[in-house]
């Protein structure tokens, strides 16, 4: 970790008082109260067992620097240490009883975020984030291939290779935005997306140029750059008369639902946002599609964080599976799914991979206690770690998208060059 | 001698790493502060105060007593904390020290289906441990109001006491034996006898209840044998309406000496608890305004039994004046009961402005005859409390029975704190409310505390004046087996027990 003076103009201990002030009464809120309610379902929590890396520390790093106990400098590493899950806000008092009349609720991955965007703004960087940061500003997508022979092609010009023989236009007023993972790492997920919708009978095309959606970047306090990349994205939409975008990653689904409305707020009012899970699951309900080819698996659902802690999106995954006919669907109720998590979030396995792998493993756990021999998931984020530890168990970790592909009789196949994957 | 954590020397600190490496030694400030409070009321400006100086995180048996024995070497204070959330400041350093924090200590050893018991590290939560028994039809039923956070080494350190303990027993009678570090280092078993699985042992001295409660003065636990039962098929959870205190005061007697057996547990909330859950808390249901006590009842069991148990309360209640609300709060709340434990955000100041307040809750054991009389007495002080400082607010009280005779109650008056405007001026009037609130118990007949401990400012010094005798007991103890010093010291008044020793 390095430190310098800022580069946004502001003295650096003029921009910590702010944030001080800003997040004073909600630190507070949860520091006087004391409880840690959130402690057990925080993902990270439950491996590492470090206090200092929970959401009441988060909380309490703030009190502490109100009360000059604590520096930036001091507290900035530690909140690597969180998949911006939101477990915590949920599992919280403060939330559960008192939110909805007072407008409060706990706001930990806001805080997380505040944090770390506070810190890279006063040059406290994290070795891995800056480097990752670095290259996707560099390549326009994140370095999900590695850096390893330097001649990955993560780069515009093969950011639509996932889409080979399909035959998609661009543009249009509906379009299928991929991101960096699917489209260059599990490129089967796109495919049976993309697919689905041509089944279903869905127009749609693809980016001109599509860029990073500029999440992650603002998940690891990169602002100015997931600004950037948002501001392409949306010119980029306008220019070829977007209306709808479909998305298929749910951690595309908050920043486009989240962060554009924030970062753009009325130039934004009129583009339509879509999950892909929820367009099919609303399809099969109105017998646009039939899945009626068997699928004769045991298997239970992982809840995406961002689906069902941070959206409330646990139905249609559900709705999904139980149309699939031959299925063995072994359900974990989505509240005790609170507590899982694949550990690949908000930067966290660029950071800290292994910690990441010890969360995934302890997902498998879980999955593998109910004799099952596939773990679906509908987030591609989840299944590279997800699949690595459940290689270790014989479990496979399959994609939602792909799994409703097969039952529609759909042979999603391989891209040319897949070899890379 | 280099002061690079604290106070503690570099040989000590070289003798921790050895034994448990170097990711689970933290000697940064963020690690040390994150241990120094717990959610009692905390003095926030005098943080550093309360400081330990370097964190330890084992991972087993051997390292924590390896931890000890070190602390001995060298004769550095050790404060155990497990899950931190005690309300008696129990895991709150006084001397800085090392913290010995047993978080990592998680795992279920073993489940014996047959028997009918567990055993896992003294870091497991009570809620993570039913999740895993649910496959099996069985639960833990340890039931604190922190039952999602506590964990099961504090709930032994503290003698935890359960919501529902008129029906399967307090911690004390849930936890069969556990490993036990005492202040020397050794590593011993305490249970009824010698098994690890008996409940019931006449052999020697009845150990096991000496080394629960003590707050981590007599050493620490790391691993627990504990007693399951079948997951109740069937709950019923009442609650009734009374125009006034004395009525619901009178009624809960009433439904306890019914001696149902399937009764688990009834909280009698008074006249201001109501009131202020009517002005402020509104995840509350409204009622209308001639509610102005209630009591709730829990009864868990087999279907066949709870239900004639139910019918037999309902009649009780009803002839005791009591209005049922019906099934909807009764449901709601009853489940919200175990987790409201932070209630709302804020309380009032006297001019009725809203301010960010938190929960705090003073204890004490009660005889239900005294409840009235120590719960007008409590609001006395606590509305003295409030005429000098904004800082403070009444939020009423709280009696839960202890036992299914309802002979005691675990009886509470909830203050909420406005901790930002803390300063040394309204700490000293909290300490002073705090010690008064123990004093009118111990005048009363009861006990400082029912479940939380009393070593806190205040209430502390009034320890010898109720247990007598027993405090000159405590105080021999302390000297034989921590002749050193080293376990939590300047908890409980004990560095008295060294007095001799200084002269």
């Amino acid at each position: 970790m390095s430190s310098h003076a800022s580069g946004n103009g502001r003295e650096p201990g003029a921009a910590t008082d702010e944030f001080v002030q800003e997040w004073r009464n909600a630190a507070y809120n949860c520091y006087s109260s004391g409880h840690k309610f959130c402690r057990e379902v925080c993902p990270v929590m439950q491996v590492e067992r470090n206090e200092s890396w929970t959401p009441t520390a988060f909380h309490a790093n703030v009190v502490a620097m109100e009360q000059g106990e604590l520096t930036l400098e001091e507290v900035a590493a530690d909140y690597v240490n969180c998949t911006q899950c939101g477990a915590c806000e949920l599992r919280c008092p403060n939330t559960l009883f008192t939110g909805d009349f007072y407008r409060f609720r706990t706001r930990t991955v806001d805080l997380v975020k505040a944090v770390r965007g506070l810190a890279v703004d006063q040059g406290i960087h994290q070795p891995g984030y800056h480097r990752w940061n670095l290259l996707t500003d560099e390549r326009r997508h994140e370095p999900v291939l590695g850096e390893a022979d330097g001649g990955v092609p993560v780069d515009q010009a093969h950011v639509a290779d996932w889409a080979a023989g399909l035959d998609l236009p661009t543009g249009g007023e509906t379009i299928l935005f991929v991101d960096c993972e699917a489209a260059f790492h599990r490129t089967s997920v796109p495919r049976a997306v993309a697919q689905i919708l041509q089944h279903a009978g869905v127009p749609f095309g693809l980016m001109r140029e599509q860029w990073c959606c500029g999440g992650p970047a603002a998940e690891m306090g990169y602002a100015d750059q997931a600004r950037r990349f948002a501001r392409h994205n949306l010119d980029d939409w306008r220019a070829t008369g977007v209306k709808r975008v479909i998305v298929l990653d749910p951690h595309d689904y908050i920043t486009f639902t989240e962060d554009y409305p924030t970062l753009f707020g009325a130039e934004y009012d009129d583009i339509e946002i879509v999950l892909a899970i929820e367009l099919f699951a609303g399809l099969i309900r109105e017998g646009k599609l039939t899945p009626d080819v068997p699928v004769e698996r045991a298997i239970t659902y992982h809840d995406p964080c961002r689906l069902n802690k941070r959206k409330g999106i646990w139905r249609e995954p559900r709705e999904i599976l139980r149309a699939i006919p031959g299925l063995d669907f072994r359900d974990v109720d989505r509240v005790t799914q609170w507590s899982y998590c694949s550990g690949a979030g908000a930067g966290l396995s660029v950071e800290k991979p292994e910690l990441t792998a010890k969360i995934s493993e302890r997902r498998i756990e879980h999955a593998a206690e109910l004799e099952i021999d596939a773990l679906v998931s509908a987030c591609p984020w989840s299944e590279r770690p997800l699949a690595e530890a459940g290689a270790a168990r014989q479990i496979d970790v399959v994609d939602l998208h792909e799994l409703l592909a097969e039952s529609l009789g759909i042979d999603v196949g391989a891209p040319a060059g897949e070899a890379h994957a | 001698m280099s002061l690079v954590a604290g106070g503690i020397d570099d040989r000590a600190l070289e003798a921790l790493a050895h034994v448990l490496g170097p990711d689970h030694l933290l000697t940064s400030r963020p690690a040390r502060l994150h241990r120094a409070r717990v959610p009692a009321p905390f003095p926030v400006h005098r943080w550093a105060d309360h400081t330990p100086d370097a964190v330890v995180l084992p991972g087993s048996t051997e390292e924590v007593a390896e931890v000890v024995r070190i602390a001995n070497r060298f004769g550095i204070p050790v404060v155990p904390r497990s899950g931190g959330t005690g309300l008696t400041d129990g895991a709150v350093p006084l001397r800085h020290g090392i913290l010995l924090d047993l978080k990592r200590l998680d795992r279920i050893h073993e489940l014996d289906l047959e028997n009918r018991t567990c055993t896992v590290g003294a870091g497991m939560n009570m809620l993570k441990l039913n999740e895993r028994l649910a496959a099996h039809g069985l639960i833990y039923p340890d039931d604190p109001a922190s039952y999602p956070c506590s964990l099961v080494g504090g709930r032994i350190g503290t003698s935890g006491w359960s919501l529902i303990g008129s029906r399967y027993g307090h911690t004390r009678d849930l936890v069969l034996s556990f490993v036990h570090v005492l202040p020397s280092g050794e590593v011993v078993r305490f249970g009824d006898g010698g098994g690890p699985k008996v409940s019931k042992s006449s052999t020697g001295y009845t150990l096991k209840p000496l080394f629960m409660g003590h707050q981590g003065t007599l050493g620490v636990a790391t691993e627990a044998t504990l007693k399951l039962y079948p997951k109740p098929e069937a709950e019923l959870s009442p609650f009734w309406a009374f125009e006034d205190y004395d009525s619901a005061h009178r009624a809960v007697r009433e439904l306890v000496r019914a001696d149902c057996a399937t009764f688990a547990g009834a909280v009698l909330f008074d006249e201001a608890k109501v009131r202020y859950l009517r002005r402020d808390d509104e995840a509350y249901i409204p009622q209308p305004e001639s509610v102005r006590a209630l009591v709730c009842a829990v009864l868990y069991g087999n279907e066949d039994e709870v239900r004639p148990g139910g019918r037999r309360l309902m009649r009780i209640a009803r002839e005791n004046g009591a209005r049922y609300l019906g099934d909807e709060i009764s449901q709601g709340d009853w489940a919200a009961r175990h987790d409201r434990y932070a209630t709302p955000l804020h309380g009032r100041t006297k001019a009725g402005q809203v301010v960010p307040m938190s929960w705090h809750c003073e204890d004490a054991a009660i005889n239900w005859p005294a409840l009235p009389a120590v719960t007008g007495k409590w609001h006395e002080i606590v509305g003295e409390l409030r005429r000098k400082s904004d800082v403070f607010d009444d939020w009423g009280v709280f009696a839960y029975t202890s036992a299914r005779t309802g002979v005691d109650y675990l009886t509470e008056i909830d203050v909420g704190i406005w901790e930002q405007e803390l300063d040394d001026a309204a700490w000293a009037l909290w300490v002073e409310a705090k010690r008064d609130i123990a004093a009118v118990a111990v005048a009363h007949g009861g006990s400082i505390s029912a479940c939380h401990g009393a070593c806190r400012e205040g209430e502390v010094d009034l320890v010898p004046d109720e247990l007598g005798g027993g405090y000159e007991v405590m105080r021999t103890l302390k000297r034989a087996l921590d002749p050193n010093n080293v376990m939590n010291p300047g908890k409980y008044g004990l560095d008295g027990a060294f007095e001799e020793d200084l002269k």
